[in-house]
């Protein structure tokens, strides 16, 4: 997958698992700060990409995920490794 | 003591001193007493007076002993005992040596007073039939027996004889100040026992109960405190103004900040302040310190309320007859409220309110919040929560039983055969379910929560790497114990078998502290059931063999869940397999580690900081987070936690380096 495709899909997830607008969603925009992500939310959404890119992450890898960009970076890099 | 009846002229000295008795035969002094310090006393029936040549501290000044403007009736004093000021009289008491007794209103005792011993304590259910016999010598785990196993009628009749009988034969005709105790500016004391070394202040009224005490550990009852049968272990401090009726306080516990219970039992190291406790189990290490937090009708153990915790155990039809089960280690967050019947799994975490029934024992380390009214859970989160690891570190340490006689026999392991066995049975269904559930559904219902289907698997994955830690980790730790016996590794590997010590090693239970297997308990019911245990002290003793075979146990355990897990014995190893075992242990330690890490971080991120630097320019900010709360690199806790992921990679070359070099 191509790195803006990742993106939709990231942005896609996120805004159904948190209930936002996936347009207003920016690559900058920090899980827990900007769009209210807490740590019980960050695992559903760990859960969610998971599944969505059927693939199996690791814990402490992607709990160090902090933003939007960051997540498109992570799961690009794992989809086409 | 040896004493003389009093001559005449000592007669008639006392007499001028303003003291009178009903009949001065029944009157008798030490020889050595000093008679001038017996003033306007008044004497009624049977008095012994010890020596009273020393002195005592009383509220920072020294003050003789003797008697001083009080009534004594049908007492023994010891020697060196300072009276002074007794509102009406201090009435059938045997005071020992060395004893403070001042400004206080009353101290009286019935001929007939069991002193607490014997009162029936409702706990766990309000509405009673799970009644504890409150007793000089409870334990958590007697105290368990009691209340939990009442599905055995004859077993529970045949504990509750033996108590019986314990307690008649402790029973005495006359309350008891023990030496070197000190009681002062109270306010009526009836039936009361004092033991030594016990310090009673400013308590409001003390009614029939105990004060066990010791040199090591002495208890404290403190200002405004109002008690109703109670029995106060070695070590306890009640003051502050609590109200307690009908309530045993453990060892080393703390009541106070005008705390409030009945019908409570609070054992080992557990603290109540300012809040409420009705029909409440509380095992060892139970804490609640915030105000508008009511535990009620539940079981507790290494149990953390935050404020405002709540739980209802009625729901207006057959009165309160609800019950909860908290197993050990579960935190309530503030305002949180659980609707009872409930049983919460270990090591858990609620937040939010719940007015569903939960039963969750198989799903220990979870969270269990709220969304949208709705209770949710997300199995095994807290395993890689700081907070878990911080609290078993601290329970040990912060032990403060000092008495000789730990009453409460207590294992503190977080992960152990009852709680990885829960894991192993949560990680089955959470599989099972993740097979059956359509991709559709979005939430599963389990046991009463909301459980997201997205995280079946997640949960799943999260208790199989605290399983393979826990389950490699005892390996590797049994088989380096065994090749620095032997570096030959067939004699190595063979020490690593089960000697079949228990018939069913994976099941076990927790005794309000003691983790034991159901076996064990099993046998000694089976004892006091059929008679083969005929006092109360061969109970506590069977419960003390329990605690003592815990590892052995525990090893049984191992053995037989890691043959289940990994299809290989621990003593059919090769070292091939030993090497997987040790690179298991590692790969989920080192996860586990990474995300407890991660987890302590967070205490660092922007979260963090709001609310510092106020109103101060934006690099202030971290300045002002900085002084007060330190960096992540100084920390104390990440630097610890930094150090144990580094000490997870050391053992791991010593394990494999250990067993390549071990001869075949």
């Amino acid at each position: 997958m191509t790195r803006d495709e990742v993106s939709q899909q990231v942005k896609k997830i996120t805004a159904r698992e948190l209930n936002l607008n996936a347009d207003n969603i920016k690559e900058s925009d920090q899980f827990a700060v900007e769009l209210g992500a807490d740590s019980l939310k960050s695992i559903e959404l760990v859960a969610a990409f998971e599944e969505e890119f059927n693939l199996s992450v690791n814990e402490e890898e992607a709990l160090k995920v902090q933003s939007i960009g960051g997540a498109i970076d992570f799961f690009t890099k794992l989809l086409n490794k | 003591m040896s004493s003389l009846s009093l001559s005449s002229s000592q007669i008639q000295q006392l007499a001028s001193q303003g003291c009178t008795a009903a009949d001065w035969e029944n009157i008798s002094v030490h020889p050595s007493t000093d008679l001038s310090r017996i003033r306007n006393v008044n004497f009624t029936g049977n008095v012994a007076i010890g020596a009273n040549n020393g002195a005592t501290d009383v509220d920072g000044v020294e003050l003789p002993c003797g008697m001083y403007n009080a009534t004594i009736a049908n007492c023994i004093i010891g020697n060196n005992v300072r009276i002074a000021n007794i509102g009406s009289a201090i009435s059938n008491y045997h005071i020992g040596d060395d004893v403070l007794i001042e400004d206080v209103a009353s101290l009286t005792a019935g001929t007939d007073a069991s002193f607490g011993n014997g009162v029936e304590l409702d706990v766990v259910n309000e509405g009673g039939g799970r009644g504890t016999l409150l007793f000089n010598n409870l334990s958590a785990q007697t105290a368990y027996l009691q209340a939990l196993l009442r599905h055995d009628e004859q077993f529970t009749k045949n504990l509750f004889s033996l108590i019986k009988k314990k307690i008649v034969a402790a029973k005495t005709t006359n309350g008891i100040v023990e030496s070197r105790s000190r009681i002062a500016h109270c306010g009526s004391i009836h039936n009361v026992n004092v033991m030594s070394h016990a310090s009673i202040h400013g308590a409001l009224f003390l009614e029939n109960g105990t004060v066990l005490s010791c040199n090591e550990h002495p208890t404290e009852i403190g200002e405004g405190v109002h008690a109703k049968s109670f029995v106060l272990a070695e070590g306890a401090r009640v003051d502050g103004g609590a109200m307690l009726d009908k309530v045993y306080v453990g060892q080393g516990a703390k009541i106070g900040k005008q705390y409030s219970a009945e019908n409570s039992l609070f054992f080992a190291n557990c603290e109540g302040f300012h809040g409420e406790a009705v029909s409440l189990f509380a095992g060892p290490y139970t804490v609640t310190h915030h105000k508008s937090t009511l535990l009620i009708a539940g079981l507790f153990s290494f149990y953390n309320a935050g404020s405002g915790s709540n739980q209802s155990n009625h729901m207006y039809k057959l009165g309160p007859v609800h019950q909860g089960i908290f197993e050990r280690g579960c935190k309530t967050g503030s305002f949180s409220y659980v609707l009872l019947e409930s049983r919460v799994g270990a090591f858990s975490v609620v937040i939010g309110k719940h007015f569903t029934n939960m039963n969750v024992p198989n799903l220990p380390f979870s969270y269990i919040h709220e969304e949208g009214g709705e209770s949710k859970i997300i199995p095994g989160m807290n395993l890689f929560s700081v907070g878990t690891v911080r609290d078993g570190e601290k329970w040990p340490k912060r032990d403060n039983r000092k008495a000789a006689d730990k009453r409460d026999l207590i294992i503190f392991d977080v992960f152990s055969p009852y709680t990885v066995e829960k894991m192993r049975r949560g990680r089955n269904e959470l599989l099972a379910l993740s097979e059956s559930v359509p991709k559709e559904k979005t939430f599963v219902n389990y046991g009463g929560l909301q459980l997201n289907r997205l995280l079946l698997r997640k949960g799943a994955k999260y208790y199989t790497m605290a399983i393979s830690r826990y389950l490699n980790d005892k390996v590797c730790l049994r088989l380096r114990e065994s090749l620095a016996q032997s570096k030959n590794w067939k004699d190595a590997a063979a020490k690593l078998g089960s000697k079949k010590l228990l018939m069913q090693p994976k099941s076990w239970t927790d005794l309000a502290g003691l983790l034991a297997a159901n076996e064990r308990v099993a046998s000694l019911v089976a004892c006091v059931r059929n008679g083969d245990i005929s006092s109360y002290d061969q109970v506590v003793q069977a419960l003390e063999r329990i605690q003592g075979a815990y590892c052995d146990d525990e090893w049984e355990y191992v053995c037989e869940a890691f043959a289940e897990e990994y299809t290989i014995e621990p003593s059919a190893m090769t070292k091939e397999h030993a090497l997987k075992a040790i690179e298991a242990w590692k790969n989920a330690a080192v996860s586990l580690h990474s995300m407890i890490l991660e987890d302590s971080k967070r205490e660092f991120g922007d979260f963090a900081k709001i609310g510092f630097g106020l109103d101060q320019a934006e690099e202030n900010i971290q300045r002002d987070f900085d002084a007060v709360r330190g960096t992540i690199e100084t920390n104390s806790v990440v630097q610890k936690l930094t150090n144990e992921g580094k000490a997870i990679e050391q053992r791991f070359v010593e394990f494999k380096k250990l067993v390549e070099e071990s001869a075949e």
